[in-house]
């Protein structure tokens, strides 16, 4: 019984931490403006037609206000085979670079040029954009910082070949509403190369070159249907997988061999 | 119309496999090749990743060559007794290779040797069977090319006959020791498992220059050896690296077994040295594309770590 009195207690005063925590949040809100995100698509599902999406995020903010939309996935660490020079004439694998606490997929937006915007270390603080995405990841093995950079820019291009990472300026289409509000709005294309998972939509609202207020919101991509049921086989069943895999592949070759000994009749 | 493909995460017009599949199926029937050498480049080059592209390729063979050995047995022209043979020993090669990769990344230097023996490989193979499908296509041999031939044919024809447990190949028409098919099958498959391909076009060759089997032996048995080499690849791929696209294989499939199968009959209408000529003249271009992908700057100096 004493010890059912102490979890109410327990109980009693993590809500009361909750309720606080959640009235500072608001009473923050309010006090520094009136920003907002809201992504029109948050749930993407992947059935066997998929072929990329679209996001739109509208919402919002202050009308003196520049702005930065950045989606990310979470970060993680992704392992890449490096290509270099052999004898100075074959170009071959010549090791393995790491890149640690990147995201698989980057995306940032803006109203302006971030330079023009946004100082240097507003964007490094903010992780904004790929210089400042370049100096938060670490990449092993690198002998000084600037062959780190020569990495990560070989990164970003192979990012960006992939349709996983972007970065551009002026997509962001804003207009003050009869409030005196600013509201924005942008529709971006969503890659059908970004993986399943959680991708966090984050807003920035920008004023003398800093970050004043910023809001977030959330995208889910998730595998429905017979494709998650395909993925989720191959990982947790994957015996059975592989035996269905050779199965089929030996069904189908003796089958289209009858079926050609039928249609051909010569032997 | 597009597919989502659920182990390569991407998403693919299914046209492109569908085609694939049946030009590397013709091939795959007219030749005896898996054609594993052409299809996986061509699929990473598709967006679909490296070790995915690898492991599903062996899927979609066991389909093409499953209906190219089905059409060419019907026809006679499958020698099982040499295929297990080869079979026994391409596996303990394929150990053995195995072990030689891991030492080799030790050394840090695979990727190098990896790169070296595809080029030097396909290069000879491809260099010799197309001079000799050429000259005898041609009927111009002189006759002291023909007499050094033929001295040196002796000389390997003596010392094949000299070995131990000789044994005839009725479907062959030829008597060989039955650790010839056993080593040289081993040769293959220390091979195969370092250039992380299924051999085929190594072992056509061998089977027409040295075992001295009827071309269109070779392509049916050859296609019955690859068979059960790739049931092996797929499932240990599916098993240890979920790294097969089931999606993906069916997609190939649907036209690598069309393919096979008219691969086989076009096969039939072809004469020995046609055949020969033109899988050199695919393993010659092959051989000029991996040395111009060496020698010219990549566009990207990364890729997706995994596979060869």
């Amino acid at each position: 019984m004493k010890h059912f009195r102490f979890r109410i207690a327990e109980c009693g005063f993590a809500a009361m931490a909750a309720l606080v925590f959640i009235f500072t949040l608001a009473f923050a809100g309010t006090a520094s403006a009136m920003l907002t995100a809201r992504a029109n698509h948050d749930h993407i599902t992947i059935d066997f037609f998929y072929h990329g999406s679209s996001v739109s995020v509208r919402g919002m903010s202050d009308p003196n206000v520049d702005l930065v939309i950045k989606m990310t996935s979470p970060e993680g660490h992704q392992a890449l085979k490096q290509k270099g020079k052999v004898g100075g004439l074959l170009w071959m694998n010549v090791g393995q670079l790491k890149f640690e606490r990147t995201p698989n997929f980057y995306a940032v937006y803006s109203t302006k040029k971030l330079d023009e915007m946004l100082n240097k270390e507003e964007q490094e603080k903010y992780v904004i954009g790929y210089p400042a995405l370049g100096k938060h990841v670490e990449v092993t093995p690198v002998a000084n910082e600037e062959e780190k950079a020569k990495w990560f820019d070989e990164f970003v291009k192979y990012k960006e070949e992939s349709r996983v990472y972007a970065s551009s300026f002026g997509k962001i289409e804003t207009k003050v509403n009869e409030q005196g509000h600013q509201e924005y709005y942008i529709l971006t294309d969503w890659p059908y190369q970004a993986a399943p998972g959680d991708y966090l939509v984050t807003v920035y609202a920008v004023k003398n070159g800093k970050v004043v207020e910023q809001a977030e919101s959330k995208v889910n991509v998730e595998q429905i249907g017979v494709v998650k049921t395909l993925a989720t086989m191959a990982k947790n069943s994957a015996a059975f997988y592989g035996l269905l895999s050779v199965g089929i592949a030996l069904g189908a070759g003796f089958g289209v061999g009858l079926v050609f000994r039928k249609g051909g009749g010569s032997h | 119309m597009y597919l989502y493909l659920p182990v390569a995460l991407t998403s693919i017009n299914i046209l492109i496999p569908v085609g694939l599949g049946l030009a590397v199926g013709l091939l795959s029937g007219l030749f005896g090749v898996g054609g594993g050498f052409l299809m996986t480049p061509l699929l990473i080059m598709f967006g679909i990743p490296s070790t995915v592209a690898a492991a599903t390729d062996s899927n979609q063979i066991v389909a093409a060559s499953t209906s190219g050995t089905y059409a060419h047995w019907k026809v006679g022209n499958v020698d099982f007794k040499m295929g297990l043979y080869l079979l026994a020993g391409g596996f303990i090669g394929g150990i053995v290779g195995v072990q030689a990769i891991k030492v080799l990344q030790a050394l840090g230097n695979a990727d190098f040797v990896i790169k070296m023996t595809y080029v030097f490989m396909l290069g000879i193979v491809g260099v010799y069977m197309f001079i000799e499908s050429l000259q005898s296509m041609r009927k111009k041999k002189t006759a002291a090319i023909e007499e050094a031939k033929e001295e040196k044919e002796s000389a390997v024809g003596r010392f094949l006959k000299s070995l131990p447990l000789q044994t005839r190949f009725e479907k062959s028409g030829i008597t060989h020791s039955v650790l010839v098919p056993i080593v040289l099958g081993g040769f293959v498959g220390v091979l195969a498992a370092i250039m992380g391909v299924g051999g085929g076009f190594l072992m056509v060759p061998i089977m027409v220059y040295i075992l001295r089997m009827p071309m269109h032996v070779v392509v049916g048995t050859s296609l019955f050896q690859i068979l059960f080499t790739c049931i092996e690849v797929t499932f240990l791929q599916a098993y240890t690296n979920h790294s097969v696209d089931f999606v993906l294989a069916v997609l190939l499939l649907l036209g690598s077994t069309i393919g096979a199968q008219a691969g086989a009959v076009m096969g039939r209408k072809l004469k020995a040295e046609q055949l020969k000529i033109l899988l050199a003249g695919i393993v010659l271009v092959v051989t000029v594309k991996i040395i111009f992908e060496l020698t010219l700057s990549p566009a990207l100096l990364l890729s997706q770590a995994g596979g060869h």
